[in-house]
């Protein structure tokens, strides 16, 4: 058997430890030493949890659940399963015990894979509740060592008992690995939930090939290219790229040592690709900010004009416009005294492939990264149907999401889209949407005939771009008629380094758009004792005079870009930071809104009514579990105290550009 | 054999009397608290079983191996290993180096060997940044293995003093009030902290501490001192009842 001819994921591993035993694939680092796997050590470690995990009844069309940062173990697990024909479920690893209850039911897993104590914990806890759970097995035993429940095995004991099958019976591991077929369910990929229960959906072999190729078409991978894998396996794209493109290209994968210290590894590999959520983006741009922001006046200058150098000439470039003959004289004094040291400083030195996936992204912040010189690229597209589109060559529009990719015929039928008339985006082609695991109904919703549903608005450029504007059923209709985008609005504000999340308010009951904002406690609380102003706790700072003026600020700038009946006009501070632990955001920290309403309703309400303040109470989690209420004041602030005043002639030009 | 003890032990500073005929054992595998209102004589236990105040009579075992002879050095090189009210680390120095230092007692070459930096001896710090590793794993400071000491935090300092014992191989642990000054937050990790170094390493742990919540929840046992003796002895729950103890620390009833 040839890659080429390989079917399963397994198959290409063996195939590749056949082909370059020796050449290092994986690199995790461990006790402060990046720690390299080989092919043929990966394969080994496989081969043996996979027979391993036979022995504890996983077999053909079963289900092993992996919960866990991302460490080799987490990948080898998924191997193993794919090996035995198995599906994999991986979860994020903050997911709470009802969680993980719902989707070891709902999947039918018989066998959780669980990093540590914390994992362990809750996997036990699920045990109990999910009969038929039959085995936990956890790889690090740091806290694990007076545990003794009967379901508990060790990654090193299953994967010995693997290798005891494998020298009684050399061939069996062989002959599981030839009967993998490219239509076995590889990945029950679990939408985050933003809409009521979690659904599984059904990612099979193919659809990994067929994803990897897509974006292999689309952009320049190289064989034996550096990866940090740092975003979920529990995200369909990670399963593209980490997962399968690390076997495909090949690549070398790295691990971080923990998810906090993934800058500082970033920074010790320098890797040529990567893919971060917008988040992480955003997250790694206000590092960058907040830097400048406590740097001296000198430094700032002159990192504010390499910065504008870079500006004219990489954005100018990605956008069409040539850049002036000053700027291109200047540039390599700022790109070595600036940008080259700001992305060796970011790690990004090498980083040729570098994505953002996931929602929409302010474009600010792509600008931001293209001046430094680092092209980073948008992708668009849906667990359900896969990658669609990417930026891709040298130019391409910020503003969308990049043109279509392309099908290789050996996994289907190219791609097809249309527009309903609703506005939403339709899709076929390519390995196709296999459904949702144990919910025809579903299924049925998402579908039109044999068209995939994605709900999201969209429209294309005359390029031939995507752009995304919103989802369907999220573009929101004011009492006026009115309508307008709270995703827009949202990532906009997002950029702020002193706003870290927002939600947006207005519908066709409100005559206008209102916000409440959480406030980033970290850079708002520098900037408040930069100034002397005492605070106490979140609370405290959140409902600070100056404070609302500083969000009010922020809030205004943004109400410049927007059309008169969409622009915010009036906000508050939530007194509390908002939680994934009490509902508040989804695992992958986006807002639950309906709940959000629910529990904030006073408070919109004074908002709506246009009061000055709102007395709230809502329940808190502490971190060990035990509940509380917080009682808090919150005031609310007029984003338009100034409305007699015209804004300035080139902010309305900015607006008219913006309709 | 008992890992631990002071027989009849009795220390005095001119006409103070700190310990008046204390005895103490430290059982094999068990955490040890040392309770007892301000002057009662816990840290001077501590120092007597750590070798540091040579009692006036009674005696300080070691595994049956009575300790009187011994420098502190040499009775840490036997394996007890402990850390300070407050920190004692180097400010200057990085956590890795910090950690180093508790590596001090199983290091063998000599400075001119070091010099000479002969292979053996670049093994040897191979192996002994290893541990250092192995620590730094263990108490979950990778972030801040390469940070200076004294730019941390009060509750990570106390981490990486712990860490630094640690790096001893103790047979024996004694911690001199690790939790005073903390917050809640960091109180609790390092009670995690502590009760893994006793499941993983089946290390005794003898523990001094004013923290009346964190004692409860820690110990196999409680010793309470009153003007340097024992007044009880037992469970945390037989403690909290003993009308002797309820006496020292609330004061006499009308």
């Amino acid at each position: 058997m040839t890659i080429a001819q390989a079917q399963t994921l397994a198959q290409v591993l063996s195939e590749r430890a056949r082909l370059s035993p020796g050449a290092v694939c994986e690199r995790h680092k461990r006790l402060g030493i990046w720690q390299e796997f080989t092919w043929e050590q990966v394969h080994d470690n496989v081969r043996a949890l996979a027979l391993g995990l036979q022995a504890l009844g996983v077999a053909r069309g079963g289900v092993v659940m992996a919960i866990g940062e991302n460490e080799p173990e987490h990948f080898w697990t998924e191997y193993a399963a794919h090996a035995l024909g198995a599906a994999l479920v991986s979860l994020y690893p903050d997911q709470n015990t009802d969680e993980i209850a719902y989707l070891a039911a709902d999947s039918g897993a018989t066998v959780i894979v669980a990093q540590d104590q914390e994992q362990v914990d809750k996997a036990l806890a699920v045990a109990r509740e999910v009969s038929a759970v039959k085995a936990i097995v956890y790889w690090d035993d740091a806290g694990l060592w007076s545990y003794h429940d009967p379901l508990l095995r060790s990654f090193e004991e299953v994967q010995r008992s693997g290798r005891e099958v494998h020298a009684d019976d050399p061939g069996r591991y062989n002959r599981e690995l030839a009967a993998g077929r490219a239509e076995d369910v590889a990945v029950l990929s679990y939408t985050s939930g933003t809409t009521g229960r979690p659904k599984g959906v059904v990612l099979t072999q193919r659809y990994l090939f067929d994803n990897a190729a897509r974006i292999v078409g689309a952009l320049d991978f190289k064989p034996g290219c550096e990866y940090l894998t740092y975003i979920a396996p529990a995200w369909a794209t990670e399963q593209f790229f980490g997962i399968t493109l690390g076997l495909l290209v090949p690549m070398v994968v790295n691990f971080p040592e923990r998810p906090e210290q993934v800058l500082t590894n970033l920074r010790e590999l320098a890797v040529e690709a990567m893919l971060f959520s917008p988040r992480q983006w955003e997250s790694l741009a206000s590092v960058v900010q907040a830097r400048m922001l406590d740097a001296g006046p000198v430094r700032r200058a002159i990192y504010e004009w390499g910065i504008a150098i870079g500006r004219e000439v990489n954005v100018g470039r990605l956008e069409g416009r040539a850049p002036s003959l000053a700027a291109r004289l200047k540039y390599p004094f700022a790109e070595a005294l600036v940008l080259e040291p700001l992305r060796d400083k970011l790690g990004l030195v090498r980083a040729k492939i570098t994505l953002c996936g996931g929602s929409a992204m302010a474009p600010d912040v792509f600008r931001l990264f293209h001046a430094m010189g680092v092209h980073l690229r948008n992708a668009y597209g849906a667990t359900e149907i896969g990658l669609l589109t990417l930026h891709q060559g040298e130019r391409y529009d910020l503003e969308t999401v990049g043109h279509w990719m392309q099908c290789d015929p050996r996994h289907g039928p190219p791609l097809e889209w249309r527009v309903s008339d609703e506005g939403e985006l339709l899709v076929k082609g390519g390995s196709g949407f296999m459904g949702y695991h144990g919910k025809p109904d579903k299924t049925a919703e998402a579908q039109d005939g044999d068209w995939y549903r994605t709900g999201d608005a969209v429209s294309q450029t005359g390029g031939g771009e995507l752009v995304f504007l919103e989802r369907v059923k999220d573009m929101r209709r004011l009492r006026s008629g009115h309508s307008f985008p709270p995703q827009f609005i949202e990532t906009r504000l997002r950029f702020s380094p002193f706003i870290k999340d927002l939600m947006t308010l207005g519908d066709e009951r409100r005559d206008y758009v209102a916000a409440l904002i959480n406030i980033d406690m970290e850079v708002v609380g520098r900037w408040a004792e930069e100034r002397n102003i005492g605070f106490s706790t979140f609370t405290d700072l959140s409902q600070r005079p100056e404070v609302r003026e500083l969000i009010r600020g922020e809030i205004a700038r943004i109400n410049a870009f927007l059309p008169e009946h969409a622009r915010v006009l009036r906000f508050a501070n939530f007194p509390k930071e908002l939680d994934p632990d009490e509902g508040e955001l989804t695992r992958s920290r986006k807002l639950r809104r309906e709940f959000l309403e629910e529990r904030y309703a006073p408070l919109i309400g004074g908002l709506y009514a246009r009061e000055d303040e709102v007395t709230i109470t809502v329940p808190v989690t502490y971190q060990d579990g035990r509940k509380g209420t917080l009682t808090s004041k919150v005031l609310i602030t007029e984003v338009n105290h100034a409305a007699a005043m015209p804004p300035p002639r080139q902010q309305l030009a900015a607006a008219e550009g913006a309709r | 054999m008992t890992p631990l003890a002071a027989r009849e032990v009795t220390l005095r500073f001119g006409g103070v009397i700190a310990l008046d005929g204390v005895t103490v054992e430290v059982r094999p595998d068990e955490l040890l608290a040392i309770i007892g209102p301000n002057g009662a004589g816990k840290t001077s236990l501590l120092n007597v079983l750590s070798g540091f105040y040579r009692p006036q009579s009674g005696r300080v075992e070691l595994e049956g191996e009575t300790i009187r002879s011994l420098r502190v050095d040499q009775v840490a090189r036997r394996g007890v290993a402990r850390t300070f009210q407050g920190t004692h680390l180097f400010a200057g120095q990085t956590v890795v180096e910090n950690i180093l230092v508790g590596r001090d007692i199983h290091m063998h070459t000599n400075i001119l060997q070091a010099f000479c930096y002969f292979p053996w001896v670049a093994r040897e710090e191979d192996e002994h940044r290893r541990s250092v590793e192995e620590i730094i794993d263990f108490l979950e400071i990778e972030a801040i293995r390469n940070e200076r000491v004294g730019t941390l935090g009060y509750g990570l300092r106390k981490r990486v003093d712990l860490g630094r014992a640690l790096a001893q191989e103790p047979r024996i642990l004694l911690m001199d009030e690790p939790m005073a000054g903390m917050n809640s937050e960091e109180k609790e990790d390092l009670a995690r902290f502590i009760l893994d170094v006793r499941e993983a390493h089946k290390t005794p742990v003898v523990l001094v501490e004013h923290d009346m919540g964190v004692v409860m929840d820690l110990a196999d046992r409680i010793i309470v001192l009153d003007f340097g003796r024992v007044i009880a002895e037992g469970t945390p729950d037989e403690v909290q009842r003993n009308p002797d103890v309820i006496r020292a620390y609330l004061g006499e009833a009308q």
